[in-house]
């Protein structure tokens, strides 16, 4: 009896919305997607995985690297020292792109500046000045193309 | 048709993506406990550097040439492993295939090489498509690899080999399609090269004058049958015919055994220091045990001693081992450290000289304490949820931040890895940095 009677009065609660008397009636038990919290009933059916920033920064996995930023070469692109660099070897580098660039065994981040006749390598500070690529003389490659910077405030 | 792709010196080609200086510079990587040379760059080979030798013997000629060393990264190569497996299953569109129903186009046979399924390549496409492969993993990983295309695994195997020899000439990619590409590629390869067969095989066919591969493709089925292991012969014959006997295998999901075992970063004697060792060996034996949701029932402990008679560290000393068989499968680290301790206990001899420790767990069954089980006592269930948690933490924070005390504190005896590079790829305080 006292069973159908709870039954009674879950379903008046879950139909009307009235007449809400507090959760003391219930236990957990009785109302399977409640939660502890008193609060999962309704929220239930709308369970997200919630935010992962891995699907917003990370376009093809087996590509995406990080790197630590070392220097203030790139600050007028809002890229400081100590801040982390997501680069995506799988992206094209084309004119315009932040690059992580290999010079003569060194690593650099700068722009990357190529029309037709020349490279070139641009900072973005004035303490340093642009590189002119001469691809006859010196080793040059492209290692990756920065797609996002994580900046602590 | 099938293809191998083949990692270029795998770990050489990890070490120097993070290390542009060394782009055209000879690089080799060492064993665990820097023991041997386990991977060269092309450039150390020229040198004359051999594989596999001691690195004590190679160091001479290491320190003229200005050669780079590193100790094993394992950290590193696994990631970048994966990195390379990932990149072949999206062009194979493996997550489509999946969906369909198919079975999985790349097969990981090791840590830097795998098959490919290529039926569906035209032939006449199928040099351009390994090039297209060749170039994004490439492109994607950063690790240059080598190509191998036939009708059969021994085949694409030979391809690959023949592909490595001449990487300039070949652009890394073979394609033995036609019988006759697959005729002048046997009749240059000796019989010791072919995948599968081993140095006693290869011996015995050479004593009876079969040195090519080639001939030992003519050679009679019944004949391989009778002279070759029987049906293990007969499918490599086929092979070399062009006709597929090996087939693409499914990974292997659950290990059938799990083993644990290193080299110790020098001479151990005491008892506390071995139990020590074996703790830890069995705490990780016992995490890859629950991750696979298995329970091992016997408890295997080895020892290795150091020859007396010997001073070199790599001279096989002998192997002293012992198991226990647990009277119920279990997965909890406390209860396989306690069987394992017990054995070391019994094996241990006062006054040897030990170099080296292993743990394995066998007859793995089912672990049915993972979900709470009603039939046996609460406090399994409880320990099971300890282990969990264990288990989580140590995953989130590495390197092992909770672990049982048996295992000691500081770990003296703990492998040598004086040159480790960092792990660039898998941890934010080994990220490269850049200017």
């Amino acid at each position: 009896m006292a069973r159908v009677k709870n039954f009674y009065y879950m379903e008046l609660e879950q139909f009307s919305g009235m007449n809400y008397k507090g959760s003391k009636r219930f236990t957990q038990w009785d109302i399977p997607t409640a939660n502890a919290t008193g609060f999962g009933a309704a929220a239930d059916d709308y369970m997200e995985r919630g935010i992962d920033l891995n699907e917003q920064l990370i376009r093809n996995k087996p590509a995406t690297f990080f790197m630590r930023v070392s220097g203030d070469a790139m600050i007028g692109a809002g890229i400081f020292h100590g801040d982390v660099v997501i680069v995506d070897r799988s992206v094209k580098a084309v004119n315009g792109k932040v690059i992580i660039a290999l010079l003569n065994g060194e690593m650099l981040i700068r722009r990357f500046e190529k029309n037709f006749s020349r490279i070139r390598l641009v900072p973005e500070t004035a303490k340093l000045s642009p590189i002119d690529i001469d691809l006859s003389g010196s080793e040059f490659s492209i290692w990756g193309v920065v797609t996002y910077v994580i900046h602590s405030l | 048709m099938t293809a191998i792709v083949d990692c270029n010196s795998f770990y050489c080609s990890c070490e120097r993506l993070f290390r542009p200086d060394l782009h055209d510079k000879p690089v080799v990587v060492l064993s665990n406990n820097d023991g041997c040379i386990i991977s060269r760059s092309d450039e150390a080979r020229k040198l004359g550097v051999g594989m596999a030798i001691p690195y004590f013997q190679a160091r001479q000629l290491i320190e003229k040439h200005q050669i780079a060393v590193f100790s094993s990264n394992y950290h590193l190569y696994g990631d970048m492993s994966r990195r390379v497996m990932d990149t072949l299953r999206v062009l194979a569109g493996e997550e489509a295939d999946k969906e369909e129903g198919l079975s999985p186009a790349v097969e990981v046979y090791s840590v830097d090489e795998a098959f490919m399924d290529l039926h569906s390549i035209p032939p006449g496409d199928l040099a351009l498509h390994a090039k297209h492969i060749k170039d994004t993993v490439e492109q994607w990983t950063g690790i240059s690899v080598s190509i191998g295309v036939a009708p059969t695994k021994t085949l694409a195997k030979l391809a690959n080999i023949i592909a490595k020899k001449n990487k300039k000439a070949s652009g890394c990619v073979k394609v033995l399609a036609t019988e006759e590409e697959q005729r002048v590629a046997l009749q240059e390869t000796r019989v010791d090269q072919l995948w599968g067969v081993g140095r006693s095989y290869a011996a015995k066919l050479i004593n009876w004058g079969i040195t090519s591969a080639w001939e030992l493709r003519n050679m009679p089925e019944e004949w391989a049958h009778t002279n070759m292991g029987g049906v293990v012969g007969v499918r490599l014959i086929r092979e070399l015919r062009g006709q597929p006997a090996i087939v693409m295998e499914e990974e292997l999901v659950n290990k059938k055994m799990i083993a644990t075992t290193r080299m110790f970063g020098r001479p151990v004697t005491a008892l506390h220091e071995l139990k020590e060792a074996v703790a830890t060996y069995i705490s990780r034996a016992a995490e890859k045990l629950r991750r696979q949701a298995s329970a091992a029932k016997t408890v295997s402990v080895f020892l290795v001693t150091r020859d007396q008679d010997h001073l070199t560290d790599f001279k096989r000393g002998a192997t002293i081992h012992n198991y226990v068989t647990l009277p119920k499968a279990t997965s909890l680290t406390n209860e396989l450290i306690k069987s394992a301790i017990e054995l070391v206990e019994h094996l241990y001899e006062n006054g040897k000289v030990y170099k080296k420790a292993g743990v394995m767990l066998s007859g793995l069954v089912p672990d049915d304490s993972i979900q709470g089980n009603l039939f046996v006592p609460a406090s399994e269930n409880q320990h099971r949820f300890l282990m969990n948690t264990i288990d989580n933490i140590n995953f989130s924070m590495r390197d092992d931040s909770v672990k049982f005390g048996s295992s000691g504190m500081n770990k003296d005896w703990k492998m040598r890895q004086e040159l480790r590079s960092g792990r660039y790829s898998t941890r934010w305080e080994d990220l490269i940095s850049v200017r």
